[in-house]
């Protein structure tokens, strides 16, 4: 299997400048080129335009900056030749046929041999493109179908022809998964492939049966949301997100190409009240949030009534079905008011239609669940939420309304489409057998080392699994894994792992957020009812927890993906290593609510900026550095961000695919352990008193500007006391322990304060951090 | 007969020289009351209650209120000390000077309540409600229904009430059933009963105006959908005369226990006139603003009892000649000693005069937190202001009505077999503090607000404005020569249980929600002895201060006194709080064990 080392994509669209931005932040160069526009003084105008663009794009395309660099811009007309040395070409050209077959003809000239060509259709059937081609280009190519945006979806589906090479599809796999940690989902050559079949038929039916059971938008989107596991967006706001005008097109394409009796051309209604009002919209240009709003606008606070065709003021939707689907899906399908009757209609409607997919478009539910859960955010895949009704209460009510059973739950006979057993987990055939899930070595996650074992130790929140070849993982099981007294238990005990034969630790989970910070609401409570030696006990108890961490005999391996911040960023600071997801969020936030980093942040930075061999030198800039960072909260965007910021070393590193940062996590500890010593406890000599004074003029300096609030001045001043060594100056040695007690000193003296416990409160009841 | 002094050098000393009011010249009312001003008001006040009140307070009590076909008689005299009251300009002393009040500040209200409330409670209540009523109209009235009520109600020519209860709804108020239904013009016909009403019908004023709770049908169900109305007893005309007589009338007066001055009424809403105070549906809101001031007012109730039955049972512990000292014979020229030599009477007398002087202390504060939270001109300040007295109205309430009540009984104790006797006043006193702890809130429900709802408010926001005050005295304090052994370090003590109090229902109710519950008036009561301790603390060090420095309201014997008592205050009651912990920490298991049927 040849690796691919580098990339091309023609066509510098949204989508195709995203996939040339992705690459690059998988670190492999990458050429873009697109037409020569008319009359164009720059003949490169799309792709570097494009790139520029995506620099300024929210969310960003790139992981940093840098990475725009891998990125080579050219046209097809004088760069053809720039793909002679590419080993992939993916093609994202208008989704025209013959426009596509006409770009494949000329690539056949340039390309290398054996170099492998895919086409980022949605639609176009793969025969189609083929059409006139030689064999040999057949055998070279396949459909790789990305999600929009690439970066941030991480639906990769691969299609295969009847000529294509089985190596190039093994090479575009594992380039997906490993090099750009995507899902890669195997499909068949069938329209829409598996996740836009099921998830345009989902979205149409979805909206208009809001007309048919008389629900407004809101509480359409307070049903298709939370209830059925779908983002906050609902239905009508991700219509708004993805464009209102991209309706018709899909739609369009979806109808030419299904037969007439599939459920999507059956349920269509061309002259239907949804279609009629989305022309409107789209003549009014009422687009969506790129254009003057879609079924929301003014920032969510007037919604289109559905009716009328008017906006109108945002009401919360009341619908007793919604708090009913708390108990769960059967509760919500079987409420009795609009809501569940709507939910009721659309869901049984989507799950019969994807069951009645298989094996049409997939042979087995897994890749169907896996691709609705990738592509379309959905929190359950469709055959999960059929185990969830349960497969003989699904089958029944479809029976007693006189509709079709799709086979597979006719199959299932009652038994559920996925089970457990021991230490594996199965999902149902089409033959009426089980087949068991496969878990790769080098890509798991922990529910697949928890299942059918106990945990070596736990409580209410985190538990100690053994993960097999002597190695532990401490995972958090809080809201939002935030740090707690219980949590702090479980890490003081994992840090002693060693004593029962463990030869390394990794702490991780399969949670979106490796932790968003301790957890405020009993410190500030605690604060409130001025328990200041608990609370400062509190401070040193973290201390000594995450100190023995560091200095435990053992590797320890932070597994980090997602959110890691303030106290969360805090213990990965005092882990050997960091496996960090590239989509990983770390920073030491802890101003936002009006405090320090007490548990060895201001510490570890401090000391990481000043040994950081390449920076300048002088006391000042690596204490400037720090400062602003943790005085302004600051929070990397990607690990890529983060190891620049050094909450990652250079000896840390970075997992693409959030489904391998666990092994390879734990791979690395395993590394470590031969001939592990814990690391050298390091002196500094800070800036001291002359230092601080700096750093509090230039805080004076954007308080008079305004950039700074009261407030601000008071905190940013504390954290520059601990990171200038307090009162020694730069003559003097501070150890470890002395930044710990700084941290403590300064923390105690900013939870008096009303104004950090106000933060603190606000940040609690409102999410949003308050600026006083 | 019952006599009643002011304590007038009392009131003076918290006032001027431990509140220090006279440093908030800069809050809008308080430039006018300088101490001189405010001294001279005492007096008068003094004098009225005195001379006027207080010869009614037996004679309200006997007579009692008559009904007679709907109209109501007040006792004898009741009317004419009502006009006078009226001509001195009483009622209207903290009113809106928009309205034809002096602006004064809230916390000389206080004060004068106090002396009301000792020398006549049932009267007192007439003007009290009256001022109820103009609070909500103040607050959620509109320009029109202030200019139509306000000014009467300020000058007392007319009196207001308030209506919440019903015959199956008193703490619930969410199960109400008066109904006001919306009519063409913007008014609203309120039909339904309401009993227990206070000052509900009488012969004071020729206009009784009627704040109502009722639910505009259509509403949301419960609580969230009771609407505030002013209904007046007879509809005003544009001119302000006095037009038809309107839809609500006084079935009865109920017969009851105490402040028989007081009519207690049942009225019939028939399908009455009622305008809307506020917005539809958030009556209870417009409620909750008032609730804070009506609560101390009810909290001074018990005060005001406790102090009047203080003075008499002293008077009589130093004549009464009972049995010789057991430490020896004191008055070897009488036939026995004066009682007050007995442990025992000292104990009782101390303890109510520990009680009311330390609770004075506290009420005034917390009055004077009134006046800071509504006028006070930085926000941070009148919010923190604000949430001190919500957190502060529970326990005022309750531990002001259940103390002053005990008190009430621990002074007939010292009358001995005269307590009991009518003649004397002392069973009056004990009949009418009965009631306090009962209306405005009964006190049980007192403490579930404290635990329940301002315990948790803010992850604790509104315990912060009291702990962060005391622990930060506590720490400035602790070494001070003449405080620091004898009242801050009992005072940490206590505090520290306070704290751990609140810590173990935080976590306890976490698990089990009757806990809370189980725990609230143990908690409630650790709560407010911590509150006097603290304001004991404050005025042992001032007078601590005035002994070395000499001068203030009073000679030297004053601050000695006071300081005496303090000690009492800080050896033999607060104490309670380690067994009010300890009860609460034995939890709510036993509490709950046995079955409803089992009782
Ligand atoms: C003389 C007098 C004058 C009054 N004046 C007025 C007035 O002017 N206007 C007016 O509207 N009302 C007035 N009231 C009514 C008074 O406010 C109510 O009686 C009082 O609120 C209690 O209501 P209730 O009698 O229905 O007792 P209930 O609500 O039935 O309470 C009975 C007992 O249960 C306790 N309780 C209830 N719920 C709880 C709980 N969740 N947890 C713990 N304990 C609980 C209460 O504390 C109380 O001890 C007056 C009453 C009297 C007797």
């Amino acid at each position: 299997m040849a690796e691919i080392k580098k990339v091309a994509v023609i066509g510098a669209g949204v989508m195709g400048a995203a996939i040339a931005a992705h690459v690059a932040n998988a670190g492999i160069p990458c050429v873009l080129l697109d037409i020569v526009p008319k009359d164009a003084k720059n003949r490169n105008a799309f792709a570097e335009g494009a790139v520029e663009k995506m620099l300024k794009t929210k969310p960003a395309p790139f992981m940093h900056a840098k990475n725009a660099r891998l990125i080579t811009t050219g046209n097809l007309e004088d760069h053809l030749n720039l793909l002679a040395d590419v080993d992939w070409i993916c093609e994202a050209i208008i989704e025209n046929p013959a426009i596509k077959r006409d770009l494949y003809q000329k690539l056949e000239g340039v390309r290398k041999p054996g170099s492998i060509v895919t086409s980022n259709t949605s639609t176009i059937p793969l025969a189609t493109l083929l059409e006139g081609l030689p064999d040999s280009f057949a055998r070279d190519f396949g459909i790789t179908h990305f999600f929009n945006p690439p970066r941030y979806m991480r639906l990769f589906e691969l299609v295969k022809g009847p000529q294509t090479r089985d190596d190039a599809i093994a090479a575009l796999a594992h380039f997906g998964d490993v090099v750009l940690g995507k899902e890669v989902v195997r499909c068949k050559d069938t329209p829409g492939f598996i996740a836009n079949r099921i998830g345009i038929y989902w979205s149409y039916v979805a909206m208009s049966l809001a007309f048919k059971h008389g629900l407004t938008v809101e509480e359409t989107d307070a049903l298709v949301g939370k209830p059925m596991g779908i983002p906050k967006t609902g239905i009508f706001g991700l219509g708004d997100l993805t464009g209102i005008d991209l309706a018709p097109h899909v739609n369009a394409s979806m109808l030419r190409l299904l037969p007439a009796t599939d459920a999507f051309p059956q349920a269509f209604e061309p002259e239907g009240k949804l279609v009629r009002l989305i022309g409107k919209m789209i003549e009014g240009g009422y687009t969506g949030r790129k254009g003057k709003g879609g079924f929301y606008r003014a920032r969510g606070k007037e919604v289109l009534d559905l009716e009328t065709g008017e906006y109108r003021p945002k009401q919360k939707a009341a619908l007793d079905s919604v708090n009913a689907s708390r108990k769960g899906l059967r509760a919500l399908v079987e409420h009795g008011d609009k809501g569940g009757k709507y939910s009721w209609d659309l869901l049984s409607r989507v799950l019969s239609y994807a069951a009645s997919l298989i094996p049409e478009i997939s042979d087995d539910i897994l890749s169907v669940d896996r691709a609705m859960k990738t592509g379309y955010a959905w929190k359950f895949g469709p055959f999960e939420q059929i185990d969830q009704l349960g497969t003989r209460w699904f089958a029944d009510r479809l029976r007693a309304e006189g509709r079709p059973v799709p086979r597979i739950v006719d199959v299932a006979d009652g038994r559920p489409l996925y089970k457990e057993e021991g230490e594996k987990a199965y999902y149902l055939t089409l033959s009426g057998d089980y087949a068991e899930i496969p878990v790769a070595d080098d890509a798991w996650s922990l529910a697949d080392k928890k299942r059918g074992k106990a945990r070596i130790a736990g409580n209410r929140g985190a538990s100690i699994w053994d993960i097999g070849d002597g190695v532990a993982c401490l995972e958090f099981h809080t809201k939002m894994n935030a740090i707690d007294a219980d949590i702090l238990n479980m890490v003081k005990e994992a840090a002693n792992l060693h004593k029962k034969g463990y030869k390394a630790l990794v702490i991780g989970h399969d949670g979106d957020n490796f932790s968003v910070g301790a957890n405020v609401g009993i410190a500030l409570f605690q604060a409130n009812v001025a328990m200041w030696p608990v609370l400062e006990g509190g401070i040193a108890e973290g201390q000594n927890i995450y100190k023995a961490l560091k200095y435990s005999p053992f590797p320890v391996v932070a597994a980090v993906a997602g959110m890691a911040l303030g106290g969360g960023c805090e213990i990965t600071l005092h882990c050997d290593a960091v496996q960090a997801h590239a989509e990983s969020y770390m920073g030491l936030v802890e101003v936002g609510v009006g405090v320090l980093p007490g548990w060895g942040g201001c510490k570890e930075m401090i000391t990481r900026h000043v040994l950081n061999k390449k920076r300048p030198g002088g006391p000042m800039p690596p204490l400037a550095t720090v400062f602003e960072m943790i005085s302004t909260a600051k929070v990397s965007t990607s690990a890529a961000e983060a190891r620049e910021m050094l909450f990652l070393r250079e000896t840390d590193a970075i997992t693409m695919n959030r489904r391998r940062v666990l092994a390879d996590a734990k791979a690395r500890a395993l590394a470590m352990v031969e001939g592990y010593q814990p690391p050298k406890p390091v002196e500094l000599n800070l800036a001291g008193a002359s230092g601080k004074a700096a750093l509090d003029i230039a805080v004076e300096g954007f308080a008079l500007q305004g950039k700074a609030t009261k407030h601000d001045v008071v905190v940013s001043g504390a954290v520059a006391r601990v990171l200038t060594g307090g009162d020694k100056d730069i003559t003097e040695v501070t150890t470890e322990d002395d930044l710990y007690a700084l941290e403590r000193e300064g923390f105690m003296s900013l939870i008096r304060t009303n104004a950090t416990l106000d933060r603190i409160e606000h940040m609690l009841t409102t999410g949003k951090p308050l600026r006083n | 007969m019952p006599s009643y002094t002011a304590p007038l050098t009392d009131m003076r000393f918290v006032l001027h020289e431990v509140l220090k009011i006279q440093n908030y010249a800069n809050i809008p009312g308080f430039a006018d009351a300088t101490p001189d001003t405010i001294d001279a008001i005492l007096e008068g006040g003094a004098q009225i209650m005195q001379e006027v009140m207080q010869p009614l307070n037996q004679i309200g009590d006997r007579e009692g209120c008559k009904w007679n076909n709907g109209e109501v008689t007040t006792p004898a005299g009741f009317k004419e000390a009502y006009k006078a009251y009226c001509e001195g300009g009483w009622p209207g002393l903290t009113a809106d000077p928009e309205y034809g009040g002096q602006g004064l500040p809230h916390v000389i209200g206080i004060a004068l309540s106090e002396m009301m409330c000792s020398a006549n409670l049932a009267f007192g209540m007439y003007p009290g409600l009256s001022h109820g009523a103009y609070e909500a109209l103040h607050a959620y009235g509109t320009p029109e229904q202030k200019a139509m009520y306000l000014p009467k109600l300020v000058s007392g020519e007319w009196t207001g009430t308030m209506n919440l209860t019903e015959p199956h709804c008193g703490t619930d108020l969410g199960l109400m059933r008066t109904k006001a239904e919306p009519q063409a013009d913007g008014s609203y016909k309120i039909t339904g009963t309401k009993i227990f009403i206070s000052a509900g019908e009488h012969d004071l004023a020729p206009n009784i105006i009627h704040l109502v709770l009722a639910k505009i049908p259509g509403g949301p169900p419960g609580i969230k959908g009771v609407s505030l109305f002013v209904v007046p007893k007879f509809l005003v005309n544009a001119d302000g005369s006095l037009g038809a007589r309107n839809g609500v009338s006084c079935g009865s007066l109920e017969h009851k226990m105490g402040i028989h001055g007081n009519a207690t009424a049942v009225l019939n809403y028939d399908g009455a006139t009622g305008w809307l105070v506020g917005e539809p549906h958030k009556g209870m809101r417009a409620m909750f603003v008032m609730m804070n001031a009506a609560r101390l007012g009810v909290g001074i109730q018990g005060l005001g009892i406790a102090e009047v039955a203080y003075q008499n049972a002293a008077t009589y512990a130093k004549d009464r000649l009972q049995m010789r000292s057991i430490s020896g014979t004191k008055f070897p020229d009488k036939p026995a000693d004066p009682i007050i030599v007995h442990p025992d009477i000292r104990r009782m007398l101390l303890s109510i005069r520990a009680f009311a002087e330390g609770g004075r202390a506290l009420g005034l504060w917390a009055g004077l937190m009134v006046d800071l939270a509504r006028k006070h001109p930085d926000d941070e300040q009148k919010k923190i202001n604000d949430d001190m007295l919500a957190l502060l109205m529970p326990v005022v309430k309750a531990y002001f009505t259940d103390y002053g009540y005990e008190s009430a009984t621990m002074a007939q104790q010292v009358l001995g077999g005269h307590g009991y006797i009518a003649e004397w006043g002392m069973e009056q006193f004990v009949r009418d503090a009965r009631i306090t702890m009962i209306y405005e809130g009964a006190n049980g429900v007192q403490a579930l607000d404290l635990v329940g709802r301002k315990m948790p408010e803010g992850f604790g926001r509104l315990l912060r404005r009291f702990f962060h005050l005391v622990s930060g005295y506590i720490q400035d304090n602790m070494m001070d020569p003449d405080i620091g052994r004898e009242f801050v370090q009992p005072l940490a003590k206590a505090f520290a249980r306070l704290q751990t109090a609140t810590g173990f229902i935080a976590e306890a109710s976490l698990k089990n929600p009757d806990e809370a519950g189980a725990a609230s008036m143990d908690y409630l009561r650790i709560f407010a002895l911590t509150a006097i301790a603290f304001m004991w603390a404050q005025m042992a060090k001032t007078a601590a201060e005035k002994i070395k420095s000499g001068g203030g309201v009073a000679g030297k014997d004053f601050y000695e006194t006071k300081i005496a008592v303090g000690r009492f205050f800080v050896d033999r009651m607060l104490p309670d709080t380690a067994s009010h912990l300890a009860k609460l920490q034995a939890g709510a298991k036993s509490m709950m064990a046995l079955d409803a049927a089992n009782f």
